[in-house]
């Protein structure tokens, strides 16, 4: 997966996430070259596999995984839910990652602490799913 | 070395598990944006750890079968393995200064 990305993908993903941080009220990352990374590599996954999904996991197989489920199509479940980005597209100003909405025991919580989201009246359009993600991370750990 | 060991699913239990040294892997893909963060940190420990610790590094999509062993998700992922077995992880764009505490721990 390190061959580059067609213009037409590497585009599509470019448009998509400029109308995304504008929606969110998140912001590139100021070292534009991890934003650049990650869309080259939804771009790539684009041309490979039909969606963007998510370039900052590993995925035993691709195709199985969207057949799976949509969970790490870009938008995520966890941006749509908890404005949380691991990949860190969509951030805050300072490039860290919103985790104010995740519960405690999140990867994003331990790393980085609680990052508040500054524009609290946009996105989280899937919020309404937060505690039956959340009772499904507990179930996976059980 | 002073430099970061590229492993692959072939000789992973030869660099990684039979090492004498506490060993650090960082499981990163080619576009994955906070691998590319740390990545100058990963450098840097591998030249200032040199001779007490060895730093690897895995490339998901180069060593799948690792990748899957250790139920690597998210990435990056750090593992620090110690006797062969492994001793601690850390996952995400972790500071450095993180990462050194945890390889201080291993190394007591």
């Amino acid at each position: 997966m390190s061959s580059e990305p067609t213009e037409k993908s590497l585009k599509r993903m470019q448009i998509y996430t400029e109308k995304y941080w504008e929606k969110t009220g998140t912001s590139p990352h100021p070292t534009r070259e991890v934003a650049d990374t990650v869309i080259n590599g939804l771009a790539q996954n684009i041309d490979e596999l039909g969606r963007p999904l998510c370039p900052c996991n590993f995925y035993p197989d691709k195709k199985a995984e969207l057949e799976r489920s949509r969970e790490w199509v870009c938008a995520c479940d966890e941006m749509k839910i908890f404005k949380y980005c691991h990949c860190l597209l969509f951030v805050t100003p300072e490039g860290m990652p919103i985790t104010e909405y995740l519960p405690e025991d999140h990867e994003g919580r331990q790393v980085y602490g609680i990052i508040e989201d500054p524009t609290p009246d946009k996105g989280r359009e899937l919020r309404r799913k937060a505690d039956e993600k959340i009772a499904e991370w507990k179930a996976e750990k059980e | 070395m002073g430099s970061p060991l590229n492993v692959t699913d072939e000789n992973f239990q030869t660099v990684v598990v039979n090492s004498d040294l506490p060993v650090l892997v960082d499981f990163w893909a080619t576009w994955c944006g906070p691998c590319r963060m740390i990545a100058p940190s990963i450098e840097e420990l591998a030249r200032e750890y040199d001779g007490r610790v060895k730093v690897c590094k895995v490339d998901v999509d180069h060593a799948q079968q690792t990748a899957q062993g250790f139920g690597i998700r998210s990435i990056p992922t750090l593992l620090i393995f110690k006797d062969g077995k492994q001793a601690d992880q850390l996952i995400g764009a972790v500071p450095k200064s993180a990462i050194e505490d945890k390889l201080k721990s291993v190394l007591a």
